[in-house]
């Protein structure tokens, strides 16, 4: 009878593992154990944060992980915005639920330069508590990955966002690995922000593809949209990495007053808008010297001067 | 090329200072000749200088060849003012340096007795009559005046000191009896130390030299823990440390840390130079070990004292501090930045971002100044506004209708604004120029921050800028 129950028992921390490996929670394992010990269903609310949108948490199994890395990648640095605003919403959801505030951007010198540094007073307004934020500028990646990894480790952060540009040699699969793993190990949140790259085999959980979309239009009071105005940020994404087969693109809304992502309404053109803009205007050039001026006769000997 | 310097061979040869090069290789083909290199003089006097630390904290340099010990109350650690003498002349002569030494009441008599008298310690009130049968150039005074003493047959100080005083000071200017006085002590003379002293230091001497970084730490955090009572009885925590480590050949390493809060927990402090030590690991060159080690409090502020708790453990953790101090000593101190709110309309003025390190506690509690607008500001400001050429802008006040920025065209969708944001006239010139800023949303969905500097006038074309990007 002993000895079966340590079969039972081994046998139940081996699909433990196995679970583990696959990325589902133990409490499946549970139910699909027959007689095993039910454990306390506590692991799928404190691992994973929803984000709020059924069809994406059905996508993500219940949401963002909190122990591991999700990586968000733009094809070109022009869509740089639209990558850092979805992280930074996602930080947002994060730091709402995490019981530090602090939050620490890792910068790459090029991204800094190119993209612009992260502005505190435009992160508040984007629904970040902005108290404890912190900006790193390490002068290496291999610094840049010592300090992600540091944040990681220390219990301080809610969250720590890794910006890199490209798909440089030094941060491969290991490093990826190396990092979600202690990412795992301390259970905090690791968002990787990659500019400009290609994809590439990672060890993230998750990992979107971002470019912008055209902004949702302004809530008027009365329920009505103000056209021609640019409200909510809207990003169009694609879940290129995640258990499902197939890569899913949507559009997501981001709303910084609530704090919470829906998705985006196709927009219907309303009575104002149209093509018209808040500022309608011509599209042609100004014109600059009045008409044509007429051909000039005879042979051309010599070109006027060009300035 | 001339004979700056000769050693004592060159010197018994009857060569000169000052003499032709090609004459002295002339008289003596065979001389070593080596080209002066006065950074490298100036570099091996500070390291000797360094070196020297280990007897006082007071060390100054005095020309290019000596070095001035201010040894008040350091005397008794070193069994006495012969032994402390004998001390530096043995260790420095066995570091391959002729070193003259004397220890004296004033620094003017002790400058005297070495550069030309027979050095050693002198006693107070002895001075006069040893300074009596030296030269007067042994007062630190300036060519001109020696020979201009000279030439009136004053050529010992006791000439000058059997002179009257108002006659020398008429003939010869104060400095003449400033020197004077200063070598006989009657005037104070500071000497003035390379380095700040430290606020607080503690030392171990060592019978056998240690190399490897954990014994170096290990040791690092024995000496927090005795420095530890003395902050208590400040009633301070250490927000600057420095290690100083003195090896077997002279060498003298500094490596400073730097604490985001005050620090009294020798673990932490250890911890500080733990990463610091990772940083600096190749510049640290163990050679054959360190010897004496010193660890100072550069600066400290006020810290509340915490009470352990009866386990022992200090309650209330603060990691993010601990992140902080971890990053900063690793990284340097201007990698890791926080923000602080200014008050300020203009974008780039009302943050400012500082090391983290440097971080105020008590500015987070503030209330947001009027930096905090309601107007929507991007997420990412570019450090400096780039220029962008703006078509077919609506004039005056309006948006363009398309740009090009960094070599793209966009298409403008949608546009919000002008927000005007008027210069500040009291740090700007009075003729800065206004800017409307723009949210604009072109024709690929990204959003910008483009602002137009001035107005459209007949002769005038405002210049348009792009500033931040939105999300």
């Amino acid at each position: 009878m002993a000895k079966h129950a340590t079969a039972q028992e081994r046998l139940f921390a081996l699909r433990e593992t196995i679970a583990k490996l696959e990325g589902k929670t133990p409490t499946l394992v549970a139910e699909e154990q027959p007689q095993g010990e039910r454990m306390a269903a506590t692991g799928k609310d404190s691992r994973r944060i929803a984000l709020g949108v059924d069809e994406l948490d059905a996508a993500l199994e219940g949401g963002l992980p909190l122990d591991g890395m999700t990586e968000i990648r733009t094809c070109a640095m022009r869509n740089s915005g639209a990558g850092s605003g979805f992280v930074l919403a996602l930080a947002a959801l994060i730091q709402r639920q995490a019981k530090a505030s602090a939050l620490l951007w890792i910068s790459d010198r090029f991204s800094n330069v190119e993209a612009g540094r992260p502005y505190p007073i435009g992160l508040a307004q984007y629904g970040l508590q902005v108290r404890h934020f912190l900006h790193a500028l390490p002068r290496k990646l291999e610094d840049a990955l010592w300090l992600a990894e540091a944040a990681a480790a220390s219990d301080a952060l809610a969250a720590t966002i890794l910006e890199i540009r490209g798909n440089p040699s030094a941060f491969g699969l290991s490093e990826s690995r190396r990092l979600s793993l202690r990412a795992k190990a301390a259970r905090r949140p690791i968002l990787l922000l990659r500019h400009a790259s290609e994809e590439e085999a990672s060890s993230a959980v998750f990992r979107f593809h971002a470019e912008p979309g055209p902004a949702a239009e302004r809530v008027l009071p009365n329920g009505t949209m103000l056209g021609g105005s640019i409200g909510s940020p809207v990003f169009r994404l694609t879940l290129e990495k995640s258990r499902n087969p197939a890569p899913l693109s949507f559009l997501l809304e981001w709303n910084s007053r609530d704090r919470q992502f829906c998705l985006a309404r196709q927009t219907e053109p309303s009575r104002l808008s149209g093509d018209a803009t808040a500022h309608s205007g011509t599209r042609l050039p100004a014109s600059a010297d009045g008409p044509d001026c007429a051909a000039a006769l005879g042979r051309l000997m010599a070109f006027d001067r060009a300035s | 090329m001339r004979l700056t310097a000769l050693d004592e061979v060159a010197a018994g040869l009857g060569l000169r200072h000052g003499q032709g090069l090609a004459e002295a290789r002339a008289m003596y083909p065979a001389i070593d000749v080596a080209e002066e290199d006065p950074a490298a003089d100036r570099a091996l006097l500070e390291a000797i200088a360094d070196w020297c630390d280990r007897y006082t904290p007071l060390v100054a340099l005095d020309g290019s060849d000596g070095l001035f010990l201010d040894i008040t109350g350091c005397t008794h650690l070193f069994g006495g003012e012969q032994a402390l003498l004998d001390d530096i002349l043995l260790r420095l002569l066995q570091m391959g340096f002729k070193v003259q030494g004397a220890i004296s009441g004033s620094p003017g008599l002790s400058w005297a007795m070495c550069r030309f008298g027979q050095g050693g310690v002198i006693e107070d009130g002895g001075g006069e009559e040893m300074l009596a049968s030296l030269p007067v150039a042994c007062l630190r005074i300036g060519g001109e005046t020696i020979a201009a003493l000279n030439k009136l047959g004053l050529k010992q100080v006791g000439d000058l000191l059997a002179m009257p005083r108002a006659g020398l000071a008429r003939r010869f200017g104060g400095h003449l009896l400033l020197r004077l006085d200063q070598a006989l002590g009657h005037e104070e003379e500071p000497i003035s130390p390379r380095r700040p002293v430290a606020l607080l230091s503690i030392e171990r001497k060592l019978a056998e030299a240690i190399q490897a970084e954990e014994e170096i730490l290990e040791l690092a955090a024995r000496m927090a823990l005795s420095l530890r009572a003395s902050l208590e009885a400040r009633g301070v925590g250490g927000r600057v440390f420095e290690l100083v480590l003195f090896r077997v050949d002279g060498r003298v390493f500094r490596i400073s840390a730097g604490a985001s809060r005050p620090l009294r927990d020798p673990q932490k402090i250890a911890e500080l130079f733990t990463e610091r030590l990772k940083s600096v690991h190749d510049e640290l060159d163990a050679g054959f070990g360190f010897e004496l080690f010193r660890l100072n409090v550069l600066q400290h502020d006020p810290c509340e004292a915490s009470q352990d708790n009866l386990l022992g453990k200090a309650e209330g953790g603060a990691p993010l501090a601990d992140l902080i101090d971890r990053v900063s000593a690793r990284l340097g101190e201007d990698v890791l930045q926080a923000f602080q709110l200014r008050e300020s309309h203009i974008p780039e003025r009302a943050i400012f971002a500082h090391p983290a390190l440097r971080h105020e506690a008590e500015t987070e509690g503030k209330p947001n100044p009027a930096a905090m607008t309601e107007r929507e500001r991007p997420l990412r400001l570019l450090a400096r506004p780039e220029p962008v050429e703006a078509f077919a802008a609506i004039v005056p006040d309006g948006p363009p209708s398309r740009f090009r920025w960094r070599r793209v065209l966009h298409d403008v969708a949608r546009a919000e604004g002008p927000e005007r944001i008027s210069p500040e006239w009291w740090l700007d010139q009075e003729t800065a120029q206004e800017r409307d800023y723009f949210r604009l949303e072109v024709a690929s969905g990204h959003r910008f921050w483009v602002y137009r500097q001035g107005h459209y006038a007949d002769d005038y074309r405002p210049t348009w800028h792009m500033h931040g990007i939105f999300a």
